[in-house]
């Protein structure tokens, strides 16, 4: 600690910084306590079922459950905003009208061509 | 046609006067001889068309595919409830499978009816097992949820339906298929034809699923149980499609105005959801979303009623049938193991189920399409009706085709390669009933790149 240096473009990781080191607050140091103390009880609950020999099942991950639930139930916590509008035109609006103009007018012309008598139909219409 | 419909119809007695010790295997035999029976109806012989021929069911060649894929899915959902039943009191068993069963029976009677309002009868009496099965059997808290979304969605497209098929019987005097096939068209000029022409499409789009109306599935198949995501996905969104190619030919001309925003959604519908299984963390969810892709494909090209689309749609949907039944399995195999359908907790399993990754790759292989299989060929053939029809959807389908790629293959590495969570015990090694099940499916895809004649309708 005494002697250390970063290097020339890096920055200093926090857990050098000497603020972090000397001069730390009774109350930071026993909110660090209590996180280490939360922490160290998870861990000690991890691996009482990892170390346990008559366990068949997989571990329950509390925060996986609650990533995939949340993953999976976006609706109720919709709220149309300005993002979620224009998310919402540029995907879901604007590629259907536009296809639809594009297939329309391709279509007509086609079909325009073919009353016209211009359009090279190789292929029977019926076979 | 009797020689089938008898033998399902005993089979519900069997189920019910079997030994308890013997129920799996009587079921299983029994249904097995049913859909060997079942492909008798292959040999085409007759000049008219339609074959079997009785008052009122009848097969012909766009029929008889889809029968005898919902024949041979029997034994296949028998195989597969064998285990999550097991702990199950006999008689709910035996309730399980006679509600299989029965949906058999409503599949069998709705594919090769030929009167319109049986068909109408059969597509939704199948609702009512298959509600059965996913609200009774499913295993998480939202499967009631799932259940409602899956009947009301149905219900509310299919009373136009019913209304426009008793306005076809008094407007054309009869709705058997043999004849209005060569009525003299309905003159539709008027916006009540239009209303016509929507009612009867209507109930057929929201059982494809069409991309806009297709929330029912997702919910539906990931709650359901093995064998009720194995019919849904195999069987039952395919009477969508046998019933829009059916009713397609009495709705002539007016959808060569109406079908453009069904075709939009359709195919735009193939890209987005291909996205959205890009996204994906739970696997069953991941495989519902490429069948409502695939099933948009299969929905453009009846819309276009070209020959080589219905071929291709045909191809598309037994093909899809098995892959996506096969998929559904693999994925309860992993649900049986690690009771989890989230991809992340069952990662790496090639290293501990080889044999089963290897009936991973090709059931991915089948999703993406991949030559010389029967899924190929039916996509191939959609995409290039399409294209005849319009250029601009080969951007469409392109675009589908690399997404549904993509997807397919980051399927297969999430839950077969990488490293292995190291907090997984004890996941019971394959059963040869699970390896058996695999290859019924996927033994009949590969056959049928040898004979695709017998899936390709009347076509070429």
């Amino acid at each position: 600690m005494a002697d250390y240096k970063e290097a020339p473009l890096a920055t200093r990781p926090r857990t050098l910084d000497p603020n972090d080191y000397f001069n730390l607050s009774q109350e930071k140091r026993r909110a660090d306590e209590e996180r280490a103390a939360l922490r160290a009880n998870l861990k000690r609950q991890y691996l009482t079922q990892l170390n346990n020999p008559s366990r068949t099942e997989l571990i329950e991950d509390p925060a996986l459950t609650r990533w995939v639930y949340a993953r999976a139930n976006p609706f109720p916590h919709f709220r149309p905003t300005f993002k979620t509008s224009l998310l919402g035109i540029v995907f879901g609006v604007v590629p259907l009208v536009t296809l639809y103009y594009i297939f329309k007018t391709d279509r007509d012309r086609k079909e325009a061509q073919i009353k016209a008598g211009t359009r090279d139909r190789k292929f029977n219409l019926a076979y | 046609m009797l020689k089938i419909l008898i033998p399902t119809v005993m089979l519900v007695v069997t189920t019910w006067n079997v030994r308890a010790k013997w129920l799996w295997p009587a079921t299983l035999t029994h249904s097995l001889l049913i859909s060997m029976l079942s492909l008798t109806w292959f040999a085409h012989t007759s000049e008219t068309g339609w074959k079997s021929l009785n008052s009122y069911m009848a097969t012909d060649l766009i029929s008889t595919p889809l029968l005898v894929l919902s024949c041979w899915l029997l034994p296949i959902m028998i195989l597969a409830s064998q285990n999550h039943l097991s702990q199950e009191p006999a008689n709910r068993q035996r309730t399980y499978i006679s509600l299989l069963i029965s949906l058999q029976i409503f599949l069998i009677l709705a594919f090769s009816s030929t009167e319109i309002v049986l068909f109408f009868l059969m597509f939704e009496a199948t609702l009512i097992p298959t509600l059965m099965i996913i609200t009774r059997w499913g295993s998480q808290a939202e499967r009631l949820n799932a259940g409602t979304y899956f009947l009301f969605y149905t219900l509310a497209g299919s009373l136009p339906l019913l209304v426009s098929i008793l306005y076809i019987q008094t407007c054309a005097g009869t709705t058997s298929l043999l004849i209005l096939h060569y009525a003299p068209a309905l003159p539709m000029t008027s916006f009540a034809d239009k209303l016509l022409w929507a009612g009867c499409l209507l109930a057929f789009l929201v059982k494809m699923p069409l991309y806009g109306i297709h929330l029912w599935l997702p919910k539906a198949h990931v709650e359901a149980p093995i064998a009720g995501s194995m019919v849904l996905a195999a069987v039952l969104l395919k009477l969508g499609g046998y019933g829009m190619m059916r009713i397609m030919v009495i709705l002539e001309p007016l959808t060569k105005e109406l079908c453009y925003p069904f075709i939009i959604l359709a195919l735009w519908g193939v890209i987005m959801t291909g996205s959205i299984c890009l996204r994906q963390t739970d696997l069953k969810s991941l495989i519902a979303y490429s069948s409502v892709g695939h099933m948009g494909l299969v929905a453009a090209a009846i819309l276009i009623q070209t020959p080589w689309s219905f071929t291709g749609a045909l191809i598309l949907m037994i093909a899809h049938g098995l892959t996506s039944s096969a998929l559904f399995c693999l994925a309860n195999t992993n649900y049986e193991r690690t009771h989890s359908r989230t991809m992340l907790l069952a990662r790496g399993l090639q290293a501990i189920f080889p044999l089963m990754a290897s009936w991973w790759f090709l059931a991915s292989l089948a999703n993406l399409a991949l030559p010389p299989l029967p899924n190929l060929m039916g996509e191939l053939m959609i995409v290039t009706s399409l294209f005849n029809w319009s250029w601009f959807t080969l951007l469409l389908t392109g675009a589908g085709t690399l997404i549904t790629a993509g997807y397919s293959l980051y399927m297969f590495l999430m839950t077969q390669r990488g490293p292995l969570p190291v907090h997984i015990l004890g996941l019971e090694p394959s059963h040869s009933r699970e390896h058996l099940l695999l290859t019924l499916h996927l033994l009949p895809l590969l056959l049928l790149i040898m004979k695709p004649e017998l899936i390709w309708g009347w076509a070429i």
